[in-house]
């Protein structure tokens, strides 16, 4: 499905993004670092809260990390700094979730597509043009809809003039932030779809955050977990799903209703109590402690690293050990 | 089959809810026909706008009338006529013998009042009970739907709450008058997976312990999977295809609710294979189309099907759809020139 490399395109070296809030530090990211690799789809899931967004905006170049570096393709990409921002929305661009609140309802399609265009300078208004309606057909819609106005439009079709503006200025790397999450069934095959064939046309890289693990799982060539700013477990898509390691992604993916009645009345589901706990001051030990069922003393007392259990295969947990040799 | 043995609770007959709008006569519901039995779990199932969530609006008469109107149809909840009742008798019935779970539990609490209160004032209202036998009573429910230290709970205010136990705490007010109907309208779409399993759990177990029929209205197909014993797939505003769970997921007949499972990238599925999709949106319900309302994105359609709509066809017992395909008369693939139908 994807054109993987090992070049690495996107390295996130210990990131870390706090919000001052009051009553404390929110630590939405802490101390996150993993590489992406061109040309290949990274998911990235997680319950509401964990962070996960906020990691794909950091990523995509809105938040400044807090402390951390961020490097694309081998340089360094400093977010505080004007110009390297403004050079960095040239290669990576986001599509949002909500469809509706992320397209200005005073613009036309047309419009919202050439933006970015107009702002980096590419091209003259006529070839911009073209290039709208060019888009506007990669995605499945039609040229005589570059005129309308984004309330014109269905949930899934809006989804697809994100997907036209965010390809608008050819990027090379796309955060794709929860993108069929509100889109109907029959309507998220449709786009999931759509960004595998432009994926395998463009030779794009997609960052995938999403909450529904069996789509994440079909487009994703690697996966990590999250749970409350770090990340928890890494594995190849296939690698995390066979041989879960992490008490919570075993929770997670148990969890996930399966549509075949059989089945769902075989599976052992592990539930875990609780809910996730506030990201402002988190424990000192591992974040996951309060809930896991298999919480042991020093749990309590240190914060697990992430660190390589079997070749590609992430785990923080200290439960978990690579195998000596 | 041992269901047809209890007691019917609800029976919804050729239901039709339509909303008078500026634009015009939105038909949302158009000739829904299902009945649920004491103890069972029906699944409704469809996209946003199929009319699925208007239709259990209705069964508790909860839309505004006008804009919404019931042009023709029955709903009979025991021996309540509810297309007739008047809102003085609607209030004796909600809570009482049928209750609701909302989606949003942020939204539906009351923010200025203790949610103990809040359960307080729905039992005082249907049972004869002082404050101090209410709040016990209130106390014991927050305790079955597993809500920890539920005494001081119960003195907290909505946004003290995190969104598993809100939820928690909705079904509890909903359960305190032990309804015989609760319809769940999507109860978990708003929550994390991790507490929806959670939540789908509880609910099991109520269905196991107090005999309640639960209408589920869903459109996670996994969810349905794991709950159901019936499944009504609408589409829109009709109910398409129904069926036990086995049937809609293993025997489906209905081209609708196969492309919609289809539609779903199963646990093992290989990467290299495409997605099914559905082309199209569903149609605007502002004009129907005269025949089949999938016919414009049915790979299967054929002229009737744009002309007529089909009537209900048995396909196995308890198990209809609603789609000229199921003619006895209707020809073959091979003889309609189909190649490659997916």
């Amino acid at each position: 499905m994807s054109t993987k490399s090992n070049e690495v395109l996107l390295s996130l070296e210990d990131i870390c993004k706090y919000f001052k809030v009051s009553g404390g530090t929110l630590k939405a990211v802490d101390h996150v670092s993993f590489e992406i690799h061109k040309g290949e789809t990274m998911g990235l899931v997680g319950e509401s809260g964990c962070g996960k967004s906020t990691l794909g905006r950091v990523a995509m170049g809105i938040y400044p990390p807090t402390s951390g570096k961020l490097s694309y393709k081998g340089k360094a990409v400093n977010l505080k700094h004007g110009s390297d921002r403004f050079n960095y929305s040239k290669v990576a661009q986001i599509i949002f979730q909500d469809p509706y609140a992320s397209l200005d309802p005073r613009m036309t399609v047309s419009s919202i597509i050439e933006e970015g265009m107009v702002i980096h300078n590419m091209y003259d208004e006529k070839r911009r043009k073209e290039r709208v309606y060019e888009l506007l057909e990669m995605v499945g819609l039609n040229r005589e809809h570059a005129n309308r106005f984004p309330h014109e439009f269905s949930g899934g079709q809006r989804q697809r003039i994100g997907i036209a503006r965010a390809l608008a200025i050819e990027p090379e790397f796309i955060v794709c932030d929860e993108p069929i999450s509100a889109l109907d069934v029959s309507i998220q095959s449709q786009v999931i779809n759509l960004l595998s064939d432009l994926q395998d046309r463009l030779g794009l890289t997609y960052l995938f955050i999403a909450h529904d693990l069996n789509i994440v799982k079909y487009i994703s060539d690697r996966i990590a977990v999250m749970y409350l700013g770090n990340v928890v477990e890494l594995a190849s898509s296939d690698e995390l799903y066979k041989n879960t390691l992490h008490p919570y992604s075993k929770a997670l993916l148990s969890a996930v209703p399966i549509p075949d009645p059989n089945e769902e009345a075989q599976k052992k589901r592990i539930i875990i109590s609780g809910d996730v706990p506030s990201p402002i001051n988190t424990p000192k030990g591992c974040n996951f402690a309060g809930r896991c069922p298999q919480v042991c003393d020093q749990c309590k007392e240190s914060k697990p690293k992430l660190q390589e259990i079997t070749p590609g295969h992430f785990v923080a947990c200290h439960l978990v050990q690579p195998q000596k040799k | 089959m041992a269901k047809d043995t209890k007691k019917v609770v609800l029976d919804v007959n050729d239901l039709h809810v339509s909303f008078d709008t500026y634009a015009g006569e939105v038909k949302a519901v158009r000739g829904v026909t299902f009945t649920l039995h004491e103890g069972e779990v029906l699944a409704i199932v469809g996209e946003s706008g199929c009319g699925k969530s208007v239709t259990a609006q209705t069964v508790m008469k909860l839309n505004p009338m006008p804009p919404a109107r019931i042009p023709q149809g029955e709903v009979h909840l025991g021996e309540h006529d509810i297309v007739k009742a008047s809102e003085k008798e609607m209030q004796t019935l909600r809570g009482k013998e049928v209750s609701m779970i909302f989606q949003d539990p942020m939204t539906c609490l009351n923010p200025t009042k203790p949610v103990g209160k809040q359960i307080v004032e729905a039992i005082r209202h249907h049972r004869k009970l002082s404050t101090a036998e209410a709040k016990a009573e209130a106390i014991k429910y927050l305790k079955m739907v597993n809500i920890p230290n539920a005494e001081e709970r119960a003195k907290q205010y909505p946004h003290e709450f995190s969104g598993g136990m809100r939820q928690r705490a909705m079904i509890a007010m909903a359960l305190s008058c032990n309804p015989k109907v609760l319809i769940a309208d999507e109860p978990t779409t708003a929550l994390d997976v991790t507490i929806q399993a959670q939540i789908m759990d509880l609910l099991a177990e109520i269905k196991e312990e107090t005999d309640t029929a639960i209408i589920l209205i869903t459109h996670d197909l996994g969810v349905v999977a794991g709950m159901a014993d019936r499944v009504a797939v609408m589409y829109a505003g009709k109910i398409v295809e129904t069926g036990s769970v086995e049937d809609i997921f293993y025997r489906n007949a209905h081209p609708y609710t196969q492309a919609l499972l289809k539609s779903l990238p199963s646990v093992d599925a290989d990467k290299t294979e495409r997605l099914v999709s559905i082309a199209g949106t569903p149609p605007d319900l502002l004009n129907p189309p005269h025949g089949c309302g999938f016919a414009a994105r049915c790979k299967r359609c054929m002229k009737i099907c744009q002309e007529e709509q089909p009537p209900e066809f048995t396909v196995g017992e308890g198990h209809v759809a609603s789609c000229w395909l199921l003619h006895p008369d209707c020809p073959s693939p091979e003889e309609r020139g189909e190649k490659d139908v997916d």
